[in-house]
């Protein structure tokens, strides 16, 4: 497992930088979508995995991110990369306000909470609130990327985009992993009686936990809106959080459960294009089975990840 | 700052129609190891759950260096320097026994909230110290070689050395143990004897329930009885094995388990 | 005053809908703690069994026994899918942890939703016109012999199920279910057998409702199982979750808002305010108006 880990990510990362010089153009779009999906799962892999909150509203704060870019570039003529501040806060702002009435619920009610936020908000969108949202058709004709003067129209100028946003989100995720505020939302998760025993203030790890997620998938609504040139409240519809939620869930709590849960998801359908009026219907039965045979998820979270220094002989390592 | 004293007045905490803890009152002085005993279902978790911030107790009052803690949140009570063990055992059953202790650091840990986006020099070195105090505490407790160990398939007893190495990770002033020898077998028994003589030693107060006789005698220094919610008696170990009201209690339970 | 006498006939209507299938997720909820997904899809799925049943088994024959056999056989079809999901979803699921039965839900709710796509195709389909159009229009306020029969008869099959649950013995036994699955089955109750029972009563009593958003609406899709479903959910949770009563109040109240926000503000802000009611309806008072019916595990 080790060797994997080490291995793993150089091999991962290095195909990942290869690939749109090995695909078409029709794979290359495939490539970008599994990268900003994987950005939003791994988001709510935050609140839901680490964090063990039923958040089935993820959808919400990538379409919040996405339109934030659409509205800032249609409207104010903001170029893409100077909106993506703001298409992290606002998210992650909405995130710390939404969840602060509502973490406290049992996990049942907060699931439905905020499937009820998601609905709220596409119903906002589609009912063209202010003026700016553009409605059911939402809003299309962005800019593509600019960056130094450079006008970045190329796919593999998204591509490069979303693969660092990536690498990013990875990173962050490593720094969470290693930190004060990362475990108490372990712990908060594990039993938040004994937390609380011990010191941690369950409300403000969660409101954390919900404000980061909410902002990292909020960045990858702006890789989205830029791959598409537009925005639209179909997207965002909560059954993508639904399909979020079972990706966590199912790939498991973990880099490579949640990469593998996205690939899964959105990628195979694309390879069995054949089959797609089937697609649904299968992945119903691989929940169901994947469920009872990995109650804990494909790749399940591992812990145990302390210093050397620590660790003497005999011990056991996974 | 010696007056790490814990004063409780005329608690009383009912649920519904039953009066579980009544008005009870007892002191803990600074550097004693305190026991609290009775028969069971005498009420002794549920005023610890009153005085760790579980529970709000209905009346009285629950003073801590001065300060009254009745009402407080169970993270407030621990970050003035209380900290509590179970008797169940509440240990984060999936993680290793270091990340268990280290949980212990949490309020000790300067880190701010945004250092779980971002390190620095500073909160990089929060960790290394904090992860050398939990180091302290798997050495202390004889822990070391399960540092890595998910800690819920060890044994109980191992268990059970966890659950008080990550109380004491904290640095309380005073730490309440809720039945620490349950389940333990004689020579695991002995060694938490020592623990505890070797934790009053480092300037903690301890304050502790035990239905375990042998263990209460040879550790407390100062006893309360209580049954039925209920003080019944106080004294030391010795004045407690003589009280009349005490064998009464406990040989009273005893006729009716014979019945 | 029109409006609102309007809005209050439609309201009742829709609401006794809610309050059919609310009934099923609040008696699964309440002995398993488990959201069944698949719940409102399954009602869906009754809307076009029905069809089914009009066209293939009753050649489309339109009469009183025409329509009661519709409604018995859809109701014990869709039984029959309920037990299935339970046994193959549900069951096996029982020691693992609480969301592990979530997905497992949701799966089981895509694969009843793509089932019915792909037997009965993705395009809205007609639900057969099995009662007579007749109104009554009272000065301006119309209502029809449809409103009138689904509010009727949700009537009796909510009083008959309450007398059920809290008159019979197999009732109580539902309801100590409810509250403490180990207790009852020490108590000897077979709690398999209740759970079974339960998902029967409450796909039957979905099914009914499914087969009257049919005939109200007349045109049905395969994917309008989840709005519905949802919305009976909120019904559930608002008179309180596990608890039956609760339901069938939830239900209606439900209604009567959904409909007056449509008769008062609009229709296309109609979820928004249904969802932010729950939303500070959760907040304000958690176990719904009724109180829960589902114990805590402290």
């Amino acid at each position: 497992m080790k060797e994997m880990q080490k291995f793993g990510y150089p091999i991962f990362f290095a195909v990942m930088a290869a690939l749109p010089h090995l695909l078409d153009s029709r794979w290359q779009a495939v490539a970008i979508t599994f990268l900003i999906f994987a950005v939003v799962a791994l988001s709510q892999d935050i609140i839901l995995g680490k964090c063990g909150m039923f958040n089935m509203g993820q959808a919400l704060f990538f379409g919040m991110g996405a339109y934030t870019t659409a509205i800032l570039n249609n409207e104010f003529g903001w170029s893409i990369i100077a909106t993506i501040p703001l298409a992290i806060l606002i998210p992650a702002i909405f995130g710390a306000l939404l969840a602060g009435p509502i973490v406290h619920l049992r996990g049942d009610y907060l699931l439905v909470v905020t499937i009820g936020f998601n609905i709220v908000f596409v119903q906002v969108l589609q009912n063209n609130l202010g003026g700016v949202t553009g409605g059911p058709n939402g809003i299309f004709g962005l800019d593509s990327l600019s960056f130094l003067g450079f006008n970045l129209t190329s796919q593999v100028a998204v591509y490069y985009f979303a693969f660092i946003v990536l690498l990013l989100t990875l990173w962050l995720m490593r720094n969470l992993a290693g930190s004060k505020a990362g475990r108490a939302m372990h712990y908060v998760r594990e039993d938040q009686l004994a937390a609380e025993s011990i010191g941690i203030n369950p409300r403000i790890y969660k409101i954390f936990a919900f404000s980061i997620g909410a902002g990292i998938a909020g960045l990858a609504g702006t890789v989205f809106a830029t791959q598409y040139s537009a925005v639209s409240p179909e997207a965002f519809e909560f059954i993508q959080s639904v399909l979020f939620f079972s990706i966590v869930l199912v790939g498991g709590s973990s880099v490579p459960g949640v990469l593998l849960g996205v690939f899964v998801m959105f990628v195979l359908p694309e390879i069995f294009r054949e089959f797609a009026t089937w697609r649904y219907f299968v992945f119903g039965f691989a929940m169901i089975a994947a469920m009872i045979l990995r109650p804990r998820g494909i790749v399940p979270a591992t812990f145990g990840k302390i210093p050397k220094f620590l660790i003497k002989g005999g011990s056991h390592v996974e | 700052m010696s007056n790490n004293q814990l004063i409780l007045t005329d608690v009383t905490k009912r649920f519904g129609g039953l009066t579980a803890v009544d008005a009870l009152s007892f002191k803990v002085e600074s550097g004693q190891i305190y026991g609290i005993i009775g028969p069971n279902g005498a009420g002794k978790t549920t005023v610890f759950n009153c005085i760790t911030g579980i529970y709000k107790s209905e009346e009285g009052s629950v003073n801590w260096r001065g300060e009254e803690i009745r009402g407080m949140t169970p993270y407030q009570i621990v970050d003035r320097g209380i900290v509590r063990t179970f008797q169940t055992i509440r240990l984060f059953g999936q993680m290793s026994v270091a990340e268990n202790i280290m949980s212990g650091r949490h309020i000790r840990s300067s880190q701010k909230l945004w250092h779980g986006i971002i390190h620095t020099p500073g909160s990089k070195r929060d960790e290394l110290e904090n992860w050398h105090k939990v180091e302290e505490q798997l050495d202390f407790f004889n822990l070391s070689e399960f540092a890595a160990t998910p800690v819920g398939s060890l044994p109980y007893g191992i268990q059970r050395r966890v659950e008080m190495a990550r109380a004491m990770a904290v640095e309380p002033t005073l730490l309440i143990l809720d039945e620490p020898a349950a389940g333990l077998n004689d020579k695991e028994t002995l060694v938490l004897l020592e623990t505890i003589f070797k934790i009053r030693d480092k300037g903690v107060t301890v304050l502790l329930i035990e239905h375990d006789m042998d263990m209460v005698m040879e550790v407390t220094d100062y006893l309360t009885v209580i049954n039925f919610g209920k003080k019944i008696a106080e004294g030391t170990p010795t004045e407690i094995q003589k009280n009349p009201a005490v064998i009464e209690a406990y040989l009273g339970s005893e006729d009716d388990d014979d019945e | 005053m029109d409006i609102f006498l309007q809005q209050l006939a439609n309201g009742l209507t829709i609401g006794s809908m809610f309050a059919l299938v609310a009934l099923g997720y609040t008696m699964v909820y309440g002995v398993m703690r488990l959201i069944n997904f698949a719940h409102g899809d399954m009602v869906a799925a009754s809307a076009f069994v029905g069809l089914t049943i009009y066209t293939e088994v009753l050649g489309q024959a339109v009469s009183l026994g025409a329509v009661i056999v519709i409604f018995l056989l859809s109701a014990m079809v869709m039984a029959g899918v309920g037990l299935v999901l339970e046994r193959l979803a549900y069951r096996p699921l029982r020691e693992a942890p609480r969301l592990s039965a979530v997905v497992s839900a949701l799966g089981a709710s895509l694969v009843i939703q793509n089932g019915i796509m792909l037997i009965w195709g993705p395009r809205m389909r007609i639900f057969p016109e099995l009662v007579p159009q007749v109104y009554w229009d009272f000065g301006g306020v119309v209502i029809s012999l449809i409103q009138v029969l689904i509010l009727a008869i949700s009537l009796v099959l909510m009083v008959g199920l309450y007398l059920f649950v809290e008159k019979t013995r197999i009732g109580a036994a539902i309801r100590a279910s409810s509250i403490d699955q180990d207790a009852a089955r020490l108590m000897g109750i077979n709690v398999n057998s209740i759970i079974a029972l339960i998902f029967i009563i409450g796909s039957s009593l979905g099914a009914v409702g499914g087969l009257f958003i049919g005939l109200y609406y007349r045109g049905i899709t395969f994917n309008m199982g989840w709005q519905y479903g949802l919305y009976a959910f909120i019904a559930a949770i608002l008179g309180g979750i596990g608890n039956i009563p609760g339901a069938m109040l939830g239900g209606m109240l439900l209604g009567l808002f959904k409909a007056f926000i449509e008769g008062y503000v609009s229709s296309t802000w109609a979820d928004a305010f249904t969802f932010i009611l729950l939303i500070l309806i959760l907040i304000v008072r958690p176990t719904g108006i009724l109180g829960e019916r589902v114990a805590e595990k402290v």
